[in-house]
This record gives structure tokens, sequence and C-alpha cells, in this order.
């Protein structure tokens, strides 16, 4: 007990290190492009502390991340390749708000509706790919990726022939009725309660996975499928339940987005979001549990990035580099850390055995 | 003089920690047939690919022919006369058998391959060995019997003079195991040298000269073959005393459990993988199908499991149909499955022991409750089962792949035994496990049969068969051709001559035994 104790604070140094390393990196890249390096380094560092709407940013982005991460989190476990969280993002973000402009009812109720219409839709936009992966063999990497096309384009032709008032000077629609809004929780953010559908969530899809017979059939099917079949397990239910089931969690994410951030629909609500919850999630090892911690890395990283684009003369594109060169450091370390536990376990095998050597092929 | 080959003090340690030679001493003389035998895991490939240029050696020194060499690679290998053949055969399967025994050494002829030269070669080599291949079959079309000539002769053609020979047996019937046999011993009147690389003891007193044997990574051990008796090379393999006969009470026949009528499987390729297959399995008795891989064994198992649709027929078991269900109908029904291949159907490597106990099972009471996972008591059924089957792992929690083959194929066994089944399919149960995890595996079967469980044992291994079952059939290309009501009264010869369908039974004959 001790010994894992141990252990578990040198993976900890060691992480923490690897992070030191690669803001290090960050900091050398931008001695290079910057006048005032320090001070530009510095925004990226601590900006998003500085202020309370900057700090507001970075809670705000990562509760979608974490739903997002989640989403992804699912499928991949079931070893779905599915990359429809952009598309189901898009659809929760319009639904939510059409149900938002169009519907009036006390507030609670409203934004239950809201948010339960998103997730419906969000379910079945999850459920189309799920069932030609599943009955049609149709990959779903490709399937997701038009889905996702098909989904943006709704989303633009409804916001931008139904929703626009005539009168605006540019492509969004009306804010919605004060009921159908979020309340915010911190003042002088746009903090919202859903913080707490994100912590919610994140227990839910833990509880889901390890806790009940579809998670565990969930798992099963993602660690061998033919496993699972031979065992009885009806895979190809697995497959488009999880998909549907994931689409509800990026959906959210963008129910999130419209009735909590910017309280109407605007063009481009998610620039790549969805595809930005597969970092969160492969950073979390897809563990549910680690989403959130992930998510708030990356989502103070985003911010930070941020701010030192906007306040420093590190131009947006240098900016995304200084980030991927950290988000790489950081999943090679956990490649790394991965590499050293699959040593462990065959070397505690051989032990267990009681004996020192065996044929390794 | 010194001998033709000497690995002195050789030491393998993995880069993860594993030990896999300890300090080997292993010497082989010139024209000698050595075979070098112990558990799964006990370094004897190690030490092969070590001498082949494989992997590297952490410590010691390799002699050949009194000198001191480094074999850095399979090349370096070849070049200095060492060829080796490998399980899995490393042939290109759309060339024929000439291409693939000149390939690299092609016989040119201004600069183009001399196609009638390479096939003159090809005959020459195979007269010359008594090794009969066909020069101008696609690899594809050959069966592997002769594919694994063709490794050999390719070595041959490379200049080997040393081969060594990767558990060759494994894929054979009795007569090619005998021709390959008589081959070999023509290969050592030539002056060459065979190691050969094996876990089936009959053989190593059959055909070598002297026997190593190894454990853990050391060698317990190197005997002349004619003053050792199997017993003590057992031992010395297992450091135990092995009982090498299975023991079994006499069968205890009751009424019919599995019946299959014209059973009929046509692949989607078109192909009649099953041909009005009709037998009955009885509680309390096995019934063991003999035949050589690929001849309709696969099918008939997989499609009983729920795993194949049936193309007609009809499989009942206890008067309920068992065709074109899905697998978990097919368990419900009470039909346990150890599927031939471990890895692919049997465990989820990354999954750990306890859940891939209730594969078959997690969604029932107690397992599942209110309809939350009873994840405590999962882990604890899981330590159950490891106690019960002695599985060697630390506790339930680890992971599949942290097991050895033998403890992975004890996982799928437990589970398999552990659901109360009325019929047994155990496809290959023991394939590519030690002779102590074999020995288990065989007497739970003896014990389920006790119990009254009706067993079909398919093995590619005639003597588990021959010593398992109570009834025998034999399958070639697809149909029933052989039934015997005594498997004790028939002899391995007589088994085989129906395996590669020299011969046959009258189907109305065989009608009053199956």
């Amino acid at each position: 007990m001790k010994e894992r104790r141990k252990q578990g604070w040198f993976e900890f140094a060691r992480a923490v290190g690897t992070i030191l390393a690669a803001l290090l990196l960050g900091f050398i890249i931008t001695l290079f492009v910057s006048k005032e390096p320090i001070a530009a380094y510095r925004a990226f560092l601590l900006g998003p502390l500085t202020r309370t709407n900057r700090f507001g940013n970075w809670i705000e982005e990562s509760i979608t991340l974490t739903l997002v991460g989640l989403a992804i989190c699912l499928v991949f476990r079931a070893r779905q390749f599915s990359l429809a969280a952009e598309g189901q993002l898009y659809l929760g973000a319009l639904v939510s708000g059409l149900v938002g402009l169009y519907f009036q009812m006390p507030a609670l109720l409203h934004v239950s509706l809201a948010v339960i219409a998103a997730a419906l839709v969000g379910f079945l936009w999850g459920l189309i790919p799920g069932l030609l992966k599943a009955y049609l063999d149709a990959n779903e990497i490709v399937s997701t990726l038009m889905l996702n096309a098909i989904a943006i384009r709704i989303y633009n032709l409804i916001l931008t022939y139904r929703l626009k008032p005539p009168e605006a000077g540019y492509t969004v629609s009306r804010y919605f009725h004060p009921t159908a809004l979020l309340p915010r929780i911190v003042p002088e953010t746009r903090i919202t309660t859903a913080i707490f559908w994100a912590i919610a969530a994140v227990f839910v899809v833990y509880f889901l996975m390890y806790r009940t017979p579809f998670g565990y059939a969930l798992r099963m099917t993602g660690a061998n499928i033919r496993f699972a079949y031979y065992g009885g397990i009806n895979t190809k239910r697995v497959i488009y339940l999880t998909m549907a089931i994931s689409g509800i969690f990026a959906a959210l994410a963008g129910a999130h987005l419209s009735m909590g951030i910017h309280q109407r629909v605007i063009l481009n609500v998610s620039m790549g979001l969805g595809f930005e919850g597969i970092v969160v999630s492969l950073l979390a090892r897809n563990n549910p549990l680690l989403i959130p911690v992930t998510a708030l890395f990356y989502g103070y990283l985003r911010a930070g990035a941020d701010i030192m684009e906007r306040s420093s003369d590190v131009t947006r594109e240098l900016v995304m580099v200084i980030q991927a060169v950290i988000i790489l450091l950081v999943t090679a370390e956990g490649f790394l850390a991965f590499l050293q536990r699959q040593m462990r376990i065959r070397r505690g095998a051989e032990l267990a055995e009681g004996k020192e050597a065996g044929d390794v092929i | 003089m010194s001998s033709l080959i000497e690995m002195r003090q050789i030491s393998k340690l993995y880069p993860n920690g594993v030990l896999a030679n300890d300090r080997v001493d292993f010497s082989v003389e010139r024209g000698e047939i050595h075979a070098l035998v112990g558990e799964n895991g006990a370094g004897k490939t190690t030490l092969m690919k070590i001498l082949y240029g494989m992997e590297a050696p952490t410590e010691g020194e390799i002699w050949l022919r009194g000198q001191r060499v480094h074999i850095r690679s399979p090349i370096d290998a070849i070049r200095r006369g060492i060829g080796m053949v490998h399980q899995n055969f490393m042939l290109i399967p759309s060339f024929t058998v000439a291409q693939n025994i000149v390939l690299g050494r092609e016989p040119l002829d201004r600069g183009l391959v001399n196609y009638t030269e390479a096939l003159r070669i090809t005959e020459q080599l195979s007269k010359e060995y008594g090794l009969k291949v066909e020069a101008d079959a696609t690899i594809d079309s050959i069966p592997v019997g002769m594919r694994q000539r063709v490794e050999i002769l390719k070595a041959l053609h490379w200049g080997a003079e040393i081969l060594i020979l990767d558990e060759p047996t494994a894929v054979l019937t009795p007569q090619e195991t005998r021709e390959l046999f008589t081959a070999i011993r023509k290969l050592t009147e030539r002056g060459k040298t065979v190691i050969f690389i094996t876990h089936k003891l009959r053989e190593v007193k059959e055909i070598s000269d002297r026997v190593t044997v190894m454990r853990n990574g050391r060698v317990m051990g190197t005997l002349k073959t004619a003053e050792a008796s199997e017993t003590q090379i057992a031992r010395m393999m297992v450091g135990r005393e092995v009982f090498m006969v299975v023991d079994k009470p006499p069968v205890q026949r009751g009424g019919v459990v599995l019946q299959v009528r014209d059973l009929t499987h046509i692949a989607e390729t078109g192909h009649v993988r099953l041909r009005n297959i009709s037998f009955n399995v009885y509680a309390g008795e096995i019934l063991g199908v003999a035949g050589v891989e690929g001849n309709g064994q696969t099918e008939l198992v997989e499609v009983l499991a729920g795993l194949r649709p049936a193309t007609f027929g009809t499989a009942m078991v206890d008067g309920q149909s068992l065709l074109n269900h899905t697998p978990r109908k097919v368990r419900e029904l009470g039909v346990s499955h150890i599927p031939e291949d471990r890895l692919t159907y049997g465990v989820a490597l990354d999954a750990n022991v306890a859940e891939n106990t209730v594969v078959d099972r997690y969604y029932r009471p107690p397992f599942t409750r209110n309809g939350f996972l009873s994840v405590g008591f999962i882990m604890e059924f899981g330590n159950g089962l490891i106690r019960q089957f002695s599985i060697m792992a630390p506790d339930a929690s680890v992971p599949v792949r942290a097991l050895s083959g033998g403890n992975m194929q004890k996982v799928v066994v437990a589970r398999e035994f552990s659901s109360q089944p009325r019929l047994l399919i155990a496809a290959q149960p023991t394939r590519g496990i030690d002779v102590g995890a074999t020995e288990f595996v065989h007497q739970q079967l003896i014990q389920k049969r006790s119990e009254g469980c009706a067993i079909l044992l398919v093995s590619a291994d005639l003597n588990e068969v021959m010593s398992l079952s109570d009834r025998i059939v034999v399958m070639y290309n697809g149909a029933i051709v052989g039934v015997f009501p005594d498997a004790q009264k028939v002899t391995e010869e007589e088994l085989g001559a129906y395996m590669l369908g020299l011969k046959k039974q009258d189907p109305a004959e065989m009608e009053a035994y199956l």
C-alpha cells in the first residue's frame, strides 16, 4: 500500500514535470517570436486568473469541454470512432434555441423543456450513424463527418432564413425569452447552472459505464467485440445506443452555449469544439472521472492562449503552435506512463506465477 | 573436437524485466536430432531466436564450429548455415512452391528469373531429401503439411546446415508426422543437424538422439533420449509428477442431450462447409471429433454455438432448437462453449479476470440487481473461480492480459464450466498450453462428464481425442466419414486413414452409432 502511494506521488511529480517542461518549451518559442516575451507569456500563463470575466471564460469553456469530452469518452470506450459531437452540439444549440424563442412558459419548465429537446435531438443524431454502423457496417468516421456537415448546414439555414430578424445587421437570432435562460451564478461572468449539469454528467457517465449492465456490455464491446458477441452481448445494440447516448452530452454542450453563454442563436457557435472533446477525452485516457480535470487544464490553455493573442504581439497561429506543442508533450507523457504500466502488468504476472522468467514473444 | 553449436551461459533479460533465459548452456553435435522441450514460457523459443539472430542475448557466448560468433540477424544466421522453420509459415500464398523456394536466391537468366531452372532446383531438392512437393502449385492450393515441407526446402536451398524446427508437428496428421520424421532422418544422414522444438514427449522419444529440457528459463538437463523415459522427461519439464494417462471412470451414458440432423452450412463465399451432419451426444459421455483442421470442425462448433447461421438441418438441445439463435439464447438453453481461439473469442485482454468470467451472465441476478451491476459480487465471484480453478493471478482485478496462455485458458474454462451447462462444446481446449494446465483441463472435462454433462470435444490433437473420448467421429471435407463407438478400440493409424479421406464408412452403417 505504501509502495502504491509512493508510486502515485512519483507519477504525479512526473506529470507536473512534463507540464513544466512543455511550458518552458512554449516560452522558448515565445522568445523567438515576441518583442516582449515575458509579458506575452505572463498573459498566457496567468491571464485567465487576472480578471473575473477572464476567469469566467475559462470556466465556461471548461463546462463545454467537459460535456463534449464525456460524449467522446463514451464512444471511444466502445471503440467506436464517432466524431458526431460537433454536429450534435450545433443541433443541441439550435433546438434549445427554438424552444427558447418560440415557447413561453414558467422558467423551470422552459429550461427543462429546452434541455430535454436538445438531449433528444442529440440522441437521434447519434442514433443515425449508430444504426448505419450496426446494421449496414457503414464506417462511423465517414458517416459522422458527413452528418456534421449536414447538421451545420441545417443550423445555418434555419438561423439565416427563419431566426434572424429582418432588421438585424448580422446573422443572429433574437435573445431568448428570459424564462429560457440559464441562471448565472457568479456575478460578472457567464457561469451558469450548466456547471451543475456538467458535474452531474460526469457521475452519470461514470455510473453508466461501471455500475450498469449496459456499461459492462459497452466496455466489453470496446475491449473485444468478438468476445462480447460470443458471450451473448447484443453488440449491435451496444453500438447504436452508445453513439446515441453520447449524442445527448454533445447536444447538452450546445444547449449550454446557446442558453447559457450567448443567450441567442449565433453563427459558428462551435468552431470545432466538438473535436476538442477528443483531446480532452484522450488526455483523461477515456476515464470519465478525469475528464473535468483535463477539461479544466485544456480550457485554461485555450483561455490563456486567447488572452495572449489579444494582449500581445504573438499572432494567433503561433499561439496555436504553442498550445499544440504543450498538448503533444503531455500526451506523449501519458503514452510513456501507459507503456510503463503495461510493463508492470507483465512483470506482475510473472511474479504471480512464482517465476522469474518466461517466453516473451 | 568441439560441438557444432555451443551456446554458453546465455541470458536474455527483456527490457520489461522478464528474464527469459537464465545462464543457459546448450550444445548440439553435428548430425544429431536434438529435441528441445519445455512448457510454454520455459524459454525455448527465445533461445532459438537468439541462435537465429532474431534476438540479441544480454549475456553469453555462441560458438559455431569451434569459433566464437555474433549472430546479428536472421540473414547473418542463414549465411552461417542456420535455417529456421517457424510455427507460422513465412510463404507467399499466391506464389508457386518453386517461386517460394528460390525467393531471394533466384536462378537468373539474363537478369530475369529462370522459372524452368527454379522448377528443376525444387524437384531435385525434393527428391534428394524425400520431401514431396508439387513444384508448380501455388502455396494457397496445397495442404499445410506440404507448406511445411516447402519451408524446409527453402531453408535447404538457402544452404542451411542446421535446421531449427519450431513445433513442426502441431499442424500435422499422424501420417504426415511420420513422413516428416522420415525426412528428418534423411536430412541427418546427409550430415545436416536438426533442432526440434516440441512439447509432445512421444515425438521426443521417437525422433531425437538427445533431448534438452528447459523450465523457467533454465536448462534442467540434457539427456540421451534412449536412456530417458517419458515420465522422467515430463517430471523435469513440470517439476513434479505428471499423470500421463488420463484416468477416467467407465461411461455412464444418459439420455440424448444434443441431437443434430442433416446440418448443413454454406459459407458466404459459397463453399459448402458442413454436409448433412447428423449425430447425437448423450448425457455423461464425451463425443470426440477428430479431423485435420479445416474440414468443417470450426464451422460445426460455431453453428452450434450460435456464432454462425445454419443453412439447413436441425440441432436440438433437450428438445429445443439451437439453430439461428443469438449466442445469448443458445447459452440460456444450457450450452457452454470453449472457443478454439481464446484470443479471438475467449477473453477480452484489457478487461480484468472478474469481468471476463461473467460475460455470459452479467445481466442476471445476482450479478445485476435492480438494474445495477453488483460490482463487489462480481469481484468476489472472480476471486472464487481463481481459487477453484487454481488460476495463477494475484486476484480477480488484474487484466487478463497479465496472465500466461495457460492461465488465460483456465479463465475461459472456469467461466464455461461454472455455468452448469447441459452441453459443453470444447474446441481445442488445450491448444498452446503447457503440460500442467493441459492435465488440469483434462481432469475438469472428466469431472463434468461424471456430473452428467454432454461433451462435444473437437481437437486437432489426436492423442487428446483418443484418450478423453468415449465415442469418436471423424470429419473430412465437411462430412462425417467414420464413427467409432468405442474410442478404446481404435488405432491412431486407422483414424489417420479416415482423416486423410483414404477410408470412408457407409452412411447406412454409421447411422446406428451416431
